[in-house]
């Protein structure tokens, strides 16, 4: 039975949608299925994925083409009966990637915009006691342009919180900010949310976060859930190449095992569709079934001449076929009978000279191709 | 042979163009209709061309006496284009009366009248004036022209200049007063005869005319502008128009010829 | 006469802006918000009177105020007098006249106000009324008291509809305009000279003042080195 089928116990947020969407590209269908208990659940995923689309559904800012949306007891979305409950009722709190301040008010109006219904005397102790616990009470009284992206990021975050919402959705919420900054933001969160229980929805495309925060993981690729979990499993085990592309790994192989060495500890794969051969570190798996093998393109190092006296067991001689420069990395693309992909720096690739068409030689060690399940 | 014919031809045309004058006529909004036929007429016959503009005699006046081209004006009074004449803007000797014009008063169909007693001349303004009915009166603006003056001296003669004056709804010109008449935004107006007589008033309203002493003479007087490049064409159109043929023209449309002097 | 018809002019311009005020917020935020997909024809509607020549428009709010139209004689019916050659007549010409030049710039400045925010408003549980309130309305503020004073300005200088549809009445219709254009027909150099002379100074104070009391936005002192 899936997750969002029945009932969802109170707290717990049950999504099942599906909606046609476009990336700016191409059109995808989204489709989910998941259940999100209190607690930090992180959205993970490469951007096109659809990850806003599903906050703004769940919110209420945009409607499924179908689909069952649960948060605790309260049915907010449900096409089969009609029900589609408008944003302004859903009580979901939601910090958009540009935060959305209202640049007219202060802070404080900022933080009591959603609090109307309440009398003013519980109104200023509310708000009074989610600035003090967000650390912004001495910012009250500024305007959202007087303050840091820091200061704006907590102004935004306490905004949502302070109404008490059943369901928390944050899109990148951190992007912008340093490790200190974020570090501290986050903590606070966490306690908030330990008193609160709520369920938080965090998208992300940073893997870093996701380890750092997450309770909880789900993997969203072209509009479809590919993996959930807990973090290091999502990822440090990457079920799909997309998931190992967004753990990091740029090079991802077929290959069969075609010799084991278990005095060198090492073992020979043959890459899928050449004659390649590579060393990769033993393990025990079943030689005749095909793995997978993730090189990051940072491990790659290239070489102009064939290089002699160095440790790695895997020289593998090519040719660049392209050459791409993105902020202050440089891909290389290698054609060595299978296609790596290798990242250096602006430098690397001045001193050497480094063009398509250039025969290289990519130097990658042992213990730089990981075995991916 | 043939190609001599066509460059005679040619060359005739060429001629004819070249000799046809064209002269710019400024006329009292009253001879709207009438001034246009006299011109198809008086074009027909010589070839020359005029280019009619029309608006309120004293608006003419001061355009004229601003510098603006044109040969000919026709005014619906004698005293414009005798300033004109004075001030050296005209020339005296052109000046002549080329019609006697009449002022009417026009109430549209549906304005609910008491026609019991037809009105006689003496008590016309006055009996249907006054009606309750009557809520706006439309006359030119007496300011800038002849008629509208001749509309107040005629309602201050059956004393009800007063009476009235919360009433009054002054057009630009004479044909902006009739049209506010005909449209039925004002129930009754005091507009030219030739305005009434126009095929655009016929069957709209009914109308009669205010008698002959009840206003000063409107005498309409033409004058030949200094300014003018060609003045012998804006003479023979003047000449044109005070013709017997002219002066019948003028006649079917409601003008009366003005005695000879 | 000059005083009666200055007056006259001001009363136009202040009722006229007023109601513009009134029908354009709403019209304006339609303009704005609506996804309706036939929404250009009432954009090109609201346009209509820039383009026209005011004699066009005027010719035909008089037709349409007169007895020949169903409005005309509905009126006349309700009222027991018709629409025109009345100050009410003049307001329902200029309220048309100025229609777009106190909506287009409040259209412009709503449509401007960043969409996240409306979003951010909704999620806070603001209903649509209040966030138009709260937030669209602050924020567009510069468009709307540009519309209020742009129509203000437009009907104070207006002629050609006054001139089709006013009949120059002293105290009801007479606007300053018509008044000086009077008197310049009526070759009265001087008192036009005056009149006009009153007006211009009028709408200068009125406009500096404008200028002087609106927040100066901070600008780059290197521009002017």
């Amino acid at each position: 039975m899936s997750p969002a089928a029945g009932p969802a116990s109170p707290g717990e947020l049950k999504v099942a949608v599906r909606k046609r969407f476009s990336d700016g590209h191409s059109a995808f269908e989204l489709e989910v299925n998941f259940s999100a208990a209190p607690g930090i659940t992180i959205l993970f995923g490469p951007s096109g994925a659809g990850k806003t689309t599903l906050l703004d559904c769940v919110a209420g800012l945009q409607t499924p083409d179908g689909g069952r949306i649960a948060s605790g007891p309260t049915v907010v979305f449900d096409s089969a009966s009609g029900i589609d409950i408008p944003p302004n009722r859903r009580a979901a709190g939601y910090l958009l990637q540009t935060l959305a301040l209202f640049p007219h008010m202060t802070v404080r109006q900022n933080v009591q915009y959603g609090l109307a219904a309440l009398l003013s005397d519980e109104r200023e102790a509310r708000s009074r006691e989610i600035l003090e616990s967000f650390r912004i009470a001495r910012l009250a009284r500024r305007r959202p342009g007087e303050i840091s992206g820091g200061e704006r990021q907590r102004v935004a975050l306490a905004r949502a919180l302070v109404t008490r919402p059943g369901v928390l959705l944050l899109d990148e919420p951190l992007t912008a900010l340093d490790a200190t900054t974020k570090a501290r933001i986050v903590d606070d969160l966490r306690a908030w949310n330990a008193k609160q229980g709520i369920p938080i929805l965090y998208v992300t495309h940073q893997r870093e976060e996701v380890f750092a925060l997450g309770e909880n993981a789900i993997v969203l690729d072209a509009g479809r859930i590919v993996a959930q979990g807990p973090p290091h499993e999502v990822l440090g085990r990457p079920t799909s190449e997309t998931i190992a592309q967004l753990a990091g790994f740029e090079n991802v192989f077929e290959c069969t095992v075609v010799g084991q060495h278990p005095e060198q500890g090492t073992m020979t794969c043959r890459l899928a569709g050449s004659t390649l051969e590579i060393e990769a570190p033993l393990s025990r798996v079943d030689p005749t079934q095909p793995l997978r093998l993730g090189i990051r393109a940072g491990d790659i190092l290239v070489a102009t001449s064939p290089p002699h006296g160095l440790s790695a067991r895997n020289v593998l001689e090519g040719v660049i076929t392209s050459l791409r420069q993105r902020d202050v990395q440089v891909i290389a693309s290698v054609n060595c009978g299978a296609e790596f992909q290798v990242q250096l720096t602006p430098g690397a690739r001045n001193s050497l000279n480094l063009e398509t068409g250039l025969k290289v030689w990519l130097v990658v060690k042992t213990y730089s191709c990981h075995l991916l399940q | 042979m043939r190609k001599l014919l066509i460059y005679a031809v040619f060359l005739l045309l060429l001629v004819a163009s070249v000799s046809a004058q064209q002269i710019t006529v400024a006329a009292a909004a009253d001879l709207n209709y009438a001034l246009k036929d006299l011109r198809l007429r008086f074009e027909h016959k010589t070839g020359d061309k005029v280019t009619l503009s029309f608006g309120a005699s004293g608006n003419l006046f001061a355009q004229i006496q601003s510098g603006a081209p044109f040969d000919l004006f026709f005014s619906a009074d004698e005293e414009y284009p005798k300033k004109l004449a004075e001030a050296g803007l005209a020339e005296k000797a052109s000046l002549r009366t080329y019609a006697i014009g009449h002022l009417v008063l026009w109430v549209p169909n549906g304005v609910g009248l008491d026609r019991d007693h037809l009105p006689g001349p003496d008590t016309l303004l006055r009996d249907i004036l006054l009606q309750p009915s009557i809520q706006h009166i439309a006359i030119a603006n007496p300011k800038t022209a002849p008629y509208g003056r001749a509309a107040m001296a005629a309602l201050e003669h059956f004393g009800l200049k007063d009476k009235v004056a919360a009433k009054l709804v002054f057009g630009e010109n004479v044909s902006q007063a009739a049209q506010f008449v005909q449209s039925g935004n004002a129930q009754a107006g005091l507009i030219p005869l030739s305005l009434a007589m126009a095929p655009a008033m016929q069957g709209l309203g009914h109308y009669w005319e205010l008698p002959a002493d009840s206003y000063p003479e409107l005498r309409q007087t033409a004058v030949i502008v200094s300014s003018s490049k060609r003045k012998a064409t804006a003479q023979t159109f003047l000449d044109y128009v005070t013709s017997a043929e002219g002066t019948a023209v003028l006649e079917q449309y409601g003008f009366r010829v003005p005695q000879a002097k | 006469m000059i005083l009666q018809a200055l007056a006259l002019t001001m009363r136009l311009a202040v009722v006229v802006s007023a109601i513009l005020l009134a029908v354009g917020l709403p019209l304006a935020y339609w303009l704005a918000f609506s996804r309706w997909r036939w929404k250009f024809f009432a954009e090109a509607v609201v346009s209509l009177p820039i383009v026209l020549p005011p004699t066009v428009l005027g010719f035909y709010v008089l037709v349409a105020i007169g007895p020949m139209s169903p409005f005309g004689r509905w009126y006349q019916a309700l009222t027991g007098h018709s629409l025109a050659f009345t100050f009410e007549g003049l307001v329902v010409g200029s309220v048309l006249y100025s229609l777009p030049f106190a909506v287009q710039p409040m259209t412009a400045s709503f449509s401007a106000v960043d969409r996240k925010l409306l979003d951010a408003s909704a999620l806070l549980g603001a209903s649509r009324w209040r966030t138009f309130w709260r937030i669209v309305l602050p924020l567009g503020l510069p468009g709307v008291l540009a519309g209020v004073v742009l129509s203000f300005a437009h009907t104070l200088g207006e002629f050609g509809v006054v001139l089709m549809i006013g009949g120059n009445i002293p105290g009801a219709t007479q606007t300053v305009s018509i008044l000086i254009y009077d008197q310049v027909q009526a070759l009265d150099y001087a008192t036009a000279n005056r009149t006009a002379l009153i007006l211009l100074m009028l709408c200068f104070v009125m406009l500096a003042l404008l200028y002087g009391l609106r927040r100066r936005t901070p600008s780059s002192a290197w521009m002017w080195r």
